[in-house]
């Protein structure tokens, strides 16, 4: 049997573009809801998590925030919010809890539930434009390492964003399978379920991967001959004396 | 045709970037710059110096040449009539009262064919900025190069005749982008949003230290021991800079502050000599109000005058976007801003700064913030914060390359499609 192929490390940068006409009450919504492409679904409920990647709580999707903070209709911003975060795998399960909320209410709420005028919705959409870094990774060290570094877009594009338009595929985790590393890929697809902030589970990730490679580290350890092992050890020692015996840890 | 040398002979840009926002937005910003290695990207607008765009391609260019994607920089040729024109038309798009006449539209017209055949736009990738060069398209397009109109203007509220006149020609190029949703107008062609952006290593934005702020500041002689309260643009009427003068003389009813307006007038502005005019006269005989006319390269003045105020204003009527504000916000001011075109998407009211709709409110929010250093702290951070994470250039220039990524046609099959040939 063959190796697999290395994996294409690629991140992402999306255009945004308006889509649709202006929505201006609750039963603007629905329609637009209904009908929306799953590129602005995605744009709205699961894009935020990437405008701030850093935060420690999940974003508040723009559809909720629209509902409360414009329509000021807290009751229905709170469903659709909890609905957005826990059914949010496919545009078909983010387009169908977000009508089950609006469907609750009826359609003459939904029309006297308005916005000003300088306060519509616009919908946008989101045109994503995948480019690889320039890394094909061979095992699941370099990928932990690319999906953990510095730019979100790679871990945002692989873990959230392919699957979610994958229709059940999920290269990045089919991959990992394939090399034979199934402990990452679980991990990869526990993460990629919805409701948890993007930092804190790439953070989450690579602890875990850190613990796995524990074992490992140490069996290689031993492989080393035991002067090395001895010069290690005093420099390991000499360092913790000086943190020890530095000023600033005086008391 | 006018070229416009730009080179970064100092430190490397990135590097620079790297060092002050760290290196999430980089990563793409490179993985872009590399797909679109064997193309050439030529940006075209209409002045050199002066107002926002010119001061972004002073930096962009070299940056995206840093990047390895090969950038030029052109400036259309113009007569005094043209830039007349060209100003009623940029009024006009934003929503004053203004029209061309036949006679106008032709002048507009062979201006852009006379520099159609002056330019160089020896690449493949052709950003036009604005609607002076919008009509270059017409005839200048060669096969395989990709064309995008890049509108820094709101055009949410655009006289109808003005747009229609210019509308066939933007319909000329691939896409379009523009600053803020509510600017975008029915269009046949893509239509990206992307927002305009500051560069927080140049002389206008980099730290000072006090004591060159103070150096910087003393030939001004501006009061030394008063907070004070400024607006710096253009004289531009849409700038609102008389209806400063009025919200700030209902602040100094109840609080001590001077009011500096600082700004220049672009080559491309014949209206800046009358508006200055207007400005003096409504400030004439108080000692309060400074009234500076800075030359377009007075940078380091203008980055010491924001860093000294206490609150920085910007009560435009109608706005594109206003990057002082980014301006402000990076160097962790308070600011106060008319809630119009891309302000609100720097200033999130009460979380970034404050937005005000009419002079009464100006003076309310200035009156607030003189009298709570807190809230200035508080919003100062916040806004510095924002401005790292959405309006430095590195993010506008991944946008552009991104939009070229879509447009452009992987390399091998450009090879095939474009050849450069020498203009009718």
């Amino acid at each position: 049997m063959s190796e697999p192929d290395g994996f294409e490390v690629r991140t992402v940068v999306h255009l945004i573009r308006p889509w649709g006409e202006p929505v201006s009450d609750l039963e603007d919504l629905h329609a637009a809801v209904a009908a929306a492409p799953a590129e602005v679904l995605f744009y709205h409920t699961l894009q935020v998590q990437l405008r701030d990647p850093a935060a420690s709580e999940l974003p508040i999707d723009d559809v909720s925030a629209w509902v409360g903070g414009v329509i000021q209709d807290f009751e229905t911003a709170e469903r659709i919010s909890y609905s957005v975060q826990n059914e949010s795998g496919s545009a078909d399960q983010v387009r169908n809890a977000m009508l089950t909320v609006l469907d609750s209410l009826a359609l003459s709420e939904r029309s006297s539930r308005r916005a000003p005028a300088e306060c519509v919705l616009q919908l946008l959409v989101a045109e994503s434009i995948p480019v690889p870094i320039g890394l094909t990774a061979r095992d699941g060290e370099q990928l932990v390492t690319a999906l953990t570094s510095a730019d979100p877009g790679i871990w945002f594009y692989h873990v959230i964003e392919q699957p979610w338009f994958g229709h059940g595929a999920f290269p990045l985790a089919e991959w990992l399978q394939a090399v034979r590393e199934a402990r990452l890929a679980g991990w990869v697809r526990e993460s990629a379920s919805p409701g948890h902030p993007l930092e804190r589970s790439r953070e989450r990730l690579r602890r875990r991967w850190r613990r796995s490679r524990l074992a490992r580290r140490i069996a290689e350890a031993e492989a080393v001959p035991e002067d090395e092992r001895r010069r290690v050890g005093r420099e390991v020692v000499a360092r913790l004396l000086k943190r020890a015996t530095s000023p600033g840890n005086e008391p | 045709m006018t070229l416009v040398a730009v080179h970064n002979e100092g430190p490397s840009l990135l590097e620079g970037y790297r060092a002050i926002a760290g290196d999430a937005g980089l990563g793409a910003l490179e993985a872009l710059a590399r797909r679109l290695r064997g193309h050439r990207v030529v940006m075209v607008n209409s002045t050199a110096t002066g107002g926002g765009v010119a001061e972004i391609l002073h930096r962009l260019v070299p940056l995206l040449n840093e990047l390895g994607v090969p950038t030029t920089w052109e400036v259309m040729p113009g007569d005094e009539r043209f830039y007349a024109i060209t100003k009623t038309i940029h009024n006009a798009l934003h929503g004053r009262p203004g029209s061309l006449t036949a006679s106008e539209r032709d002048h507009f017209l062979d201006v852009n064919r006379h520099a159609a055949g002056a330019l160089a736009l020896d690449g493949d990738l052709i950003l036009i900025h604005d609607p002076q060069p919008v009509a270059l398209a017409n005839w200048r397009r060669r096969p395989g190069q990709r064309w995008v109109w890049r509108c820094h203007i709101d055009l949410s509220q655009a006289d109808h005749a003005v747009w229609d006149f210019l509308m066939p020609h933007v319909a000329r190029h691939d896409a379009a982008v523009f600053s803020h949703v509510s600017f975008v107008p029915e269009l046949a062609i893509p239509a990206y949003l992307a927002p305009p952006s500051i560069d927080p290593l140049s002389e206008k934005n980099r730290e000072l230290e006090e004591p060159e702020v103070e150096e910087l500041l003393a030939p001004l002689a501006l009061p030394r021991d008063t907070p004070l309260v400024t607006q710096i643009s253009r004289f531009d009427r849409l700038k609102d800079p008389v209806g400063v003068v009025d919200a700030f003389r209902l602040v100094r009813r109840r609080e001590r502050a001077h009011l500096v307006l600082a700004g220049g007038t672009a080559e491309d502005d014949p209206e800046g000599e009358a508006v200055l005019g207007e400005v003096r006269e409504r400030a004439a005989g108080r000692r309060d109000v400074s009234v500076l006319l800075l030359p377009p390269d007075a940078h380091r003045t203008i980055n010491a005058l924001q860093r000294h105020s206490m609150v920085v204003v910007q009560k435009s009527l109608r706005e594109g976007f206003a990057l002082t504000i980014s301006e402000a916000l990076w160097k962790r001011r308070a600011v106060v801003a008319g809630a119009v075109g891309g302000i609100p998407l720097q200033v999130i009211h009460e979380r970034t700064g404050l937005l005000v709709r009419s002079v009464e409110g100006c003076a309310f929010q200035i009156t607030r913030l003189l009298r709570d250093a807190g809230l200035r702290r508080r919003l100062g951070h916040a806004g510095h914060t924002h401005v790292r994470g959405h309006f430095l250039h590195p993010r506008e220039a991944r946008d552009y390359l991104a939009i070229f990524a879509r447009l452009a046609p992987e390399p091998a099959a450009r090879a095939a499609e474009y050849s450069p040939a020498p203009p009718e």
